[in-house]
């Protein structure tokens, strides 16, 4: 992302360190396609996913602004309890139609009818809407993270592939998860052209094209998600030989002030967590992505947490949740949601104008299911964040006894505040007024 | 304990209204199942039960009827409930548009989901009715379409797939897969298939990346190139330098020569190294002469066999053999066949020392670090012979050290015989003297004369008279000594005068010694061991210094020579001696050293010398491997360019002593023309051979994209290549880039068939037919047999096709059908990296995951090429067991890491899928079993059944155990639930009998009660009952779910209706054919499914 700032690269190594530049000295690379003004910091979209639900008894918010009072499990979160909206009683109607856990996941962020019996088919989720429609000016589209590895196998005659993946970049096409740290984060910065690249992505295009006119229109289909994805980088290889536009809005930081993390996935869970927080904190900041989806674990997880003293499986510990106090799982939804607070806590150190990076941002953390009974009737969500001024918070919503509680209508209010307005997403024609 | 309700059905579930009616009907429903579906002439008639007409009327008469009274009220056409229009389907011909939809009629009605309990519900003889119509409609309409190659979405290579195809593609073992997201699964469950290989931009860039960091790893050679595990030029040269030593040591033993001042037979400089020696492994060579003597005389053994048994050199034992026992044996000096005839069989390694002794008086060895250079000898090791005419000795008579009381020193002059008898052996020792830098010479007549010698002592020296004349031939030379042979002059020298000088004589033949003269002369301390016959010489070449570097020029030594005179027959004939045993014994056969480390400044950065080996051990074969060796190595390691550099640097770091640096580059002057046209040779070389690396990269791109490349495809990659260097890219950069493009291409990530223009279906090709093939069994890319099946056109034939998928089962790439087919089926796959168990409970599972999954894929595999039955996967006397796994199963007397076959394992509780680890741990919670779970495995994975959603809401099981209830009793608690036990009676039992097993698959001790009662009636006791059941009650559905699930692994799709007439004739087939796995595969092979493709309009649709 350097390549044309030979002056401010020479002037950090210069002083031998990577640092945070001065607010309006740094500059931006990529050419500005929202809708925002320019001069205003853009507005961040990261959904965090964990599966299997949340504690019964312990998922509440009572009150409103500062004051408000948590359950247990969101007590990580009392610091940013003024740019909190606790949303409860949406729910996904499509998740009630199918199975089990695969059939609940897959179409989380979607409402779209899922595929059963061995074929895979959902909608595209509303974070990659955003991404396809508004992270185009970022070097990344979106930042599609994960902490745990997805199965292969078909439960319940639904494919596992739903439980693993929330961000949907077609109907056809879960969109592929990042386990690891150093990759993701090469992902953001390792990015340079390389000699030759175009041209050798242009021959394999050329000669893919070829094959459509001999393949049945299914198939012509999937070929045209491999098209499109050498499309798509050969044209980011074409953004990145161009001159950034210099006026504008500029990110905070224009490197990473983190160094590369090693190679592999850390064997400490909560050590793995924590990087990936960070790297989505850090593409905010330095402004590569805005769209970010961190998957903290799998719906059916078999996450176990020795380091918190619980030595259980995550999903076999969901089912041991009874309405009565269940200290490991509490402990666990804990954790989960901590790495939400520690996304929050960084976001909002970051100052850009008046604003910090969370009033700027919106995090969103939800779940398959209530709680551990598959119910999902209703679900967990949370938001944090300001939006860029669009979104007030400190407050509880309860939708549970209106007529409309889709989750479909908290995406449309939400695209919204992305510039994209849309008369029906998924299975909803409404927004939710209140977000 | 901790306990919790495990996924899959662990949750309990409602109870289907329906379902008790539904267990009381179910036997009659299967048995009409069976009558139907095994009577095909029931649809040949037009007015058949079966016929369409009769269909149709039965669906008006009385399905329509039924389905308005129990389901219409949900799934009219206006309410759709769960998506599902009823309504629609006025009549047969409808109902017939959409199969499918009667599939999940059937399901619904099956598994009691439908119709809902809180509507009305028909009665069990209403239910048959709509139950058997359904069945005969669905029959009727599998045969109708049977045998459609169904709707295959387009498959990228999944990572195994992409792993495997790129190891047999590039012959090495990386895998950039790690780094690719991990796979999903549709169809039939597995990750094979075209719907669940999602694909984005990152991925996009993973599989360039991947392509690049593989092309990274293609080592270019002169006529090619060829992948290995290392990137750098650096690391090839390695590579091949070991490939040469490995080469060269099947045939010799490494020598180190030594370091020091006197390495090998040289002496230089302090820190020479003269390097590696390939030796001959002589004694290994007499030990065969000597052990197999008679029967290589008498006939009965050949030299071939021996050689063979004993892993040595045909070609050098036929040698030795004539050499030694011919009926006129070479000459050899020391008269070595005499010795050999001589020999016992323990006397191979007195015999090696016999002729060692004697290589090293007729070879020397020259440093060859600047060969090349003025004066510098052409060879590593050279021969020399030890026939002078005269020589001279000096003997260095020590200093005495401080203290010591030494009064004398004896020396020997020793002249023999030569080993030929004494005649004209007359001989001068000239001017014996001591000698001392800056001192007079002390001629050994005039010591008893000297003034430091004790004066009259007699026994110094000698008497004065002995000198000036020779006993044969009168009068010589005053003050030197006359003898001849064999003749010791022991001479005892003073210390007083001795100390610190050096004894120094020549020793000559006396002029008028006859023609016959041959004397060995040798000056020595003390006195001599042995006076009579040759004794082998010693050679010594010695080098002055300059700097570090050797000098080019050097003086030869010899201890013991032999004296003749010029051109005398005796010289001929000792010559032709000496020459005989240089041919047979080299005192080295090829230089091991390879890279020479003699010089401090070397331009010989490879030397090879290794015609000894070739002449005496290499067949035509080993010569053109050894010659590819040395050409690749030369190739690689560009040492042509780079020993010009070092010439170069060499000249740069001359002395500043300017006539040090006159003589340095004098010396190597003559380097720099042959150097300088070797490296602009070598230049023009590399650029000579880049079109072979491009066309060798097409001959590549056909391997990967599994067929022959079109015209266009062939230009297209050339065409990169040239756009690429047009790009101001080297040769090698844009090689590579081309090379990783073809990891990029649409044909190798994808498996791509052309969908014909017909309107329902053809055959595909035969290259298509091919990777069919290929990646149902091998998850990989097809073979040189396959392709050359499939170049000519013959791989469609039935007989070939047979043949083929025959061959293909013994091969041990059928272990990867294991691994992706059954792990995947049986949920077990890559339980090696399985993290699910506490490790606080079951410390020991993360040493032992491994070996449990290894386990399970040996078995599979080993039932597979050796085409077992498949019913041993539900019980089998036999498994593969390690140490370890061993242990851990209690099973005894299996020790090591390896790998084996144990039989007799039914009596130790083990043997057949159930009794596995990876499968008992696979279906247990992270700290304890889980008879819920091990039970639906059982139900859902090897019967293939499948239970009813649970309700929205289970209850959950308490969180902890209560005391005294064990894990069996826990869940039987949770099941007596009414809404749970409907489902749970379905499955717990099963899990029950599996309960002697703990959550890591160990036996446990105590007894546990695995008595219970299935739903359908039996009882079953433990694993072997629930084998027993398996095998006896339940074996059809067994046989169906196996064939189904390896039906679907094989398409790439799940299987469908049109199938069914397909999955018949396989059960059929097995019954018939012992159940051996090869008659699932050749039948499934033999489908028009797995041949043929739909259409490209029939696949539009």
């Amino acid at each position: 992302m350097t390549t044309h700032l030979p002056a401010r690269r020479t002037f950090l190594r210069g002083l031998g360190v990577s640092m945070a530049l001065p607010w309006m000295e740094s500059v931006p690379v990529w050419g500005n396609a929202s809708g925002q003004p320019q001069d205003q910091a853009p507005t961040r979209l990261a959904v965090l996913f964990s599966g299997n639900g949340f504690h019964n008894g312990h998922w509440w918010a009572k009150g409103a602004g500062p004051q408000m009072e948590l359950g247990k499990v969101l007590t990580p979160l009392s610091n940013f309890r003024d740019r909190m909206v606790l949303i409860r009683g949406l729910y996904n109607e499509e998740a009630l139609k199918g199975n089990i856990h695969s059939s609940q996941t897959g179409n989380l962020l979607s409402g779209a009818p899922l595929a059963s019996g061995g074929r895979i088919h959902s909608g595209t989720s509303f974070d990659q809407l955003v991404a396809q429609r508004y992270g185009r000016s970022t070097k990344v589209p979106s930042l599609v993270l994960g902490c745990e590895r997805s199965v292969p196998g078909i439960h319940k005659n639904y494919s596992l592939l739903y439980s693993s993946h929330i961000s949907w970049s077609s109907p056809n096409c879960p969109t592929p998860l990042e386990l690891y740290p150093a990759l993701a984060f090469d992902r953001l910065f390792n990015d340079q052209a390389v000699r030759g690249d175009k041209s050798v992505l242009d021959a394999v295009l050329v000669e893919g094209k070829r094959f459509r006119q001999d393949i049945s229109l299914p198939d012509r289909r999937k070929l045209d998600e491999y098209l499109n994805s050498v499309r798509e980088v050969e044209q980011r290889i074409e953004q990145a030989g161009q001159a950034g536009q210099l006026q504008g809005w500029r990110p905070t930081l224009g490197e990473p002030d983190i160094p590369r993390p090693d190679d592999g996935i850390p064997q400490n869970l909560s050590e793995h967590m924590r990087l990936m927080c960070d790297i989505l904190v850090l593409a905010f900041q330095t402004d590569s992505t805005r769209v970010g989806t961190l998957k903290l674990n799998n719906d059916i997880s078999y996450l176990r947490f020795p380091h918190l003293g619980v030595d259980i499986g995550h999903h076999s510990l969901s089912h041991s949740d009874r309405g009565v106090e269940s200290p490991g799982w509490l402990k666990v939804n804990q954790f989960f949601i901590e790495q939400l607070g520690y996304i929050a806590g960084k976001l909002d150190a970051i100052q850009e104008g008046e604003r910090t990076a969370l009033d700027n941002s919106i995090l969103m953390h939800c779940s398959s299911m209530m709680t551990g009974s598959h119910d999902a009737t209703q679900l967990p969500v949370v938001l944090l964040g300001g939006g860029g001024g669009q979104l007030a918070g400190g407050r509880v919503l309860d939708y549970l006894k209106q007529p409309n509680r889709k989750m479909c209508s908290l995406y449309l209010s939400m695209l919204d505040k992305f510039g994209i307005h849309l008369s029906k997403f998924g299975d909803s024609t409404e927004r939710l007024a209140e977000v | 304990m901790r306990s919790s309700v495990f996924h899959f059905t662990g949750d309990d579930c409602r109870l289907p209204f329906c379902a008790r009616r539904l267990f009381l009907v179910a036997p009659l429903v299967r048995t009409l199942t069976c009558i139907l579906l095994a009577a095909p002439v029931l649809t040949a008639g037009a007015d058949g039960p079966d016929s369409p007409a009769t269909l149709d009327q039965t669906y008006q008469s009385d399905i329509r009827p039924l389905l308005e009274q129990f389901c219409l009220d949900c799934h009219s056409t206006e309410r759709q409930e769960g998506d599902f229009d009823l309504q629609k389907f006025t009549g047969l011909e409808q109902v017939q548009r959409d199969p499918q939809a009667w599939e999940k009629v059937d399901h619904m009605l099956k598994s009691g989901e439908m119709p809902k309990e809180d509507g009305p519900q028909p009665s069990a003889p209403q239910l048959q009715t709509l139950r058997a119509w359904v069945q005969s409609y669905l029959t009727v309409a599998a045969r109708q379409s049977a045998g459609d190659p169904g709707r295959v979405v387009l498959r990228r290579l999944d990572n195994a797939e992409y792993k495997y195809t790129l190891r047999d593609l590039i012959e090495i073992d990386l895998d950039p897969t790690r780094e690719f997201p991990s796979a999903g699964s549709s169809g039939e469950g597995f990750t094979n298939t075209g719907d669940a290989l999602a694909m984005s931009p990152a991925l996009l860039k993973k599989y360039l990346l991947a392509g690049k960091q593989i092309a990274e790893h293609a080592l270019l050679l002169p006529d090619g190139f060829r992948f290995s595990m290392r990137t750098t030029r650096r690391d090839w040269t390695d590579e091949i330098l070991n490939r040469l030593r490995a080469f060269y040591e099947q045939f010799v033993e490494s020598q180190d020569l030594g370091s020091g001042l006197v390495v090998g037979y040289v002496t230089g400089h302090g820190d020479t190294r003269l390097g590696e020696a390939g030796r001959l492994p002589l004694e290994k060579y007499f030990a065969a002469t000597l052990a197999e003597r008679e029967a290589l005389a008498g006939g009965s053994r050949t030299i071939a066999d021996v050689a063979r048994q004993r892993g040595l050199s045909a070609r050098y034992l036929g040698a030795l053999w004539s050499s030694l026992s011919g009926s006129t044996p070479s000459e050899l000096p020391g008269n070595l066949p005499a010795r050999w005839r001589a020999a016992q069989a323990q006397d191979a390694a007195a015999l090696a020392a016999h002729v060692a002794r004697w290589q090293r008086g007729l070879w020397r060895f020259n440093p060859i670090g600047l060969q090349g250079r003025r004066g510098s000898s052409s060879r590593w090791l050279e021969p020399v012979d030890p026939l002078l005419t005269e020589e001279e000795f000096r003997l260095t008579i020590p200093e005495l050290a401080e203290g010591e009381t030494t009064t004398e020193f004896i020396v020997s002059l020793v002249a023999t015989d030569a080993g030929d008898g004494n005649r004209h052996d007359d001989v001068v020792w000239q001017r014996p003297r001591l000698v001392k830098e800056g001192e007079d010479d002390i001629l050994l007549r005039d010591l008893r004369r000297h003034s430091d010698a004790a004066p009259g002592d007699p026994a110094w020296g000698l008497n004065p008279a002995c000198f000036g004349k020779h006993p044969r031939c009168g009068r010589i030379d005053g003050a030197s000594l006359g003898a001849r042979a064999p003749a010791v002059i022991t001479i005892r020298l003073p210390a007083s005068l001795a100390a610190g000088r050096e004894l120094v004589t020549t020793a000559a033949l006396h002029p008028r010694a006859g023609k016959k003269a041959s004397v060995q002369v040798d000056l020595i301390a003390g006195t001599p061991a042995e006076t009579r016959g040759l004794q082998p010489s010693e050679a010594t070449a010695k080098f002055s210094q300059v700097t570090q570097v050797f000098s080019p020029r050097s003086e030869l030594f010899f201890a013991r020579p032999i004296l003749v005179h010029e051109n005398s027959p005796v010289r001929a004939r000792l010559l032709a001696a000496f020459q005989n045993h240089r041919r047979l014994f080299p005192a080295a056969l090829c230089y091991t050293q390879l890279t020479p480390v003699d010089e401090l400044h070397t331009t010989t950065l490879l030397y090879r010398e290794d015609d000894h080996l070739a002449r005496l051990m290499l067949d035509d074969r080993q010569r053109a491997q050894l010659d590819q060796l040395w050409k690749e190595l030369r190739y690689v390691s560009q040492a042509d360019l780079l020993r010009l550099v070092a010439l170069r640097d060499m000249l740069h770091s001359m002395s500043p002593n300017r006539d040090q640096a006159d003589s340095q580059y004098d010396g190597i002057e003559p380097l720099l023309e042959p150097l300088t046209a070797g490296a602009t040779a070598f230049g023009e070389h590399l650029v000579a051979t880049e079109p072979a690396h491009l066309e060798a990269l097409i001959d590549f791109a056909e391997r990967a994209y599994r067929r022959p490349l079109t015209g266009l495809e062939n230009d297209e990659l050339r065409g990169l290549y040239h756009r690429l260097r047009g790009e101001e890219l080297s040769h090698d950069d844009a090689f590579r880039l081309t090379l990783a493009r073809v990891f990029v291409a649409t044909p190798f990530l994808f498996r791509l068939e052309k969908a014909p223009p017909v309107p329902t279906a053809a055959a595909v090709s035969d290259w298509e037919l091919a990777s069919r093939l290929s990646y149902f069994l091998w998850s990989s890319q097809p073979d040189e047999p396959l392709r050359r099946l499939a170049a000519s056109g013959q791989l469609h034939q039935p007989g070939v096709l047979a043949q083929q998928a025959a061959r293909m089962l013994r091969d041990p790439r059928v272990r990867r059908l294991a691994t992706e087919f059954t792990c995947q089926w049986l949920a077990i796959y890559d339980f090696a990296d399985n993290d699910e168990k506490s490790e606080e409970m079951f410390p020991q599972f993360a040493d032992l995951r491994a070996d449990m999954y290894e386990e399970s894929i040996q078995f599979f595999a080993d039932l597979f090429a050796n085409d077992g039955s498949i019913l041993d996967l539900v019980s089998a006397d036999h498994t593969f067991l390690n140490e370890s796994l061993a242990k851990h199963y209690g099973i005894g007397g299996i020790e090591g890491p390896a790998w084996r076959r144990v039989t007799g394992v039914r009596a130790q509780g083990r043997g057949g899928v159930l009794g596995m680890a990876s499968v008992l741990a696979k279906q247990s919670g992270t700290a304890r079993t889980s008879p819920i779970l091990r039970g639906n495995w059982v139900y859902e994975t090897l019967l293939g059944e499948q239970l009813p959603k649970p309700p929205p809401n289970v209850p959950l099981l308490p969180d902890t155990v209560p005391a005294g209830l064990t894990a069996r009793q826990l869940i039987e608690q949770h099941s007596s639930v009414p809404q749970c036990v409907k489902c749970h009676r379905l499955i717990d039992p099963y899990g029950f009998a599996l309960e002697q097993y703990d959550a890591i698959g160990r036996v446990r001790k105590e007894n546990l009660d695995t008595r219970t009662n299935l739903a359908d009636g039996n009882t079953i006791e433990g694993l072997p009952g629930l084998q027993q059941y398996l095998l006896q009650q339940r074996k059809d559905d067994f046989l169906r779910q196996f064939c189904r699930k390896l039906l679907g692994y094989s398409l790439g799709r799940a299987v469908q209706l049109s199938d069914r007439p397909l999955l018949q004739e396989i059960e059929q087939q097995l019954a018939a054919g012992d159940y051996r796995f090869s008659v699932a595969v050749q039948a499934i092979v033999q489908s028009r499914q797995f041949r043929e493709i739909r259409g490209r309009q029939m696949a539009s649709n």
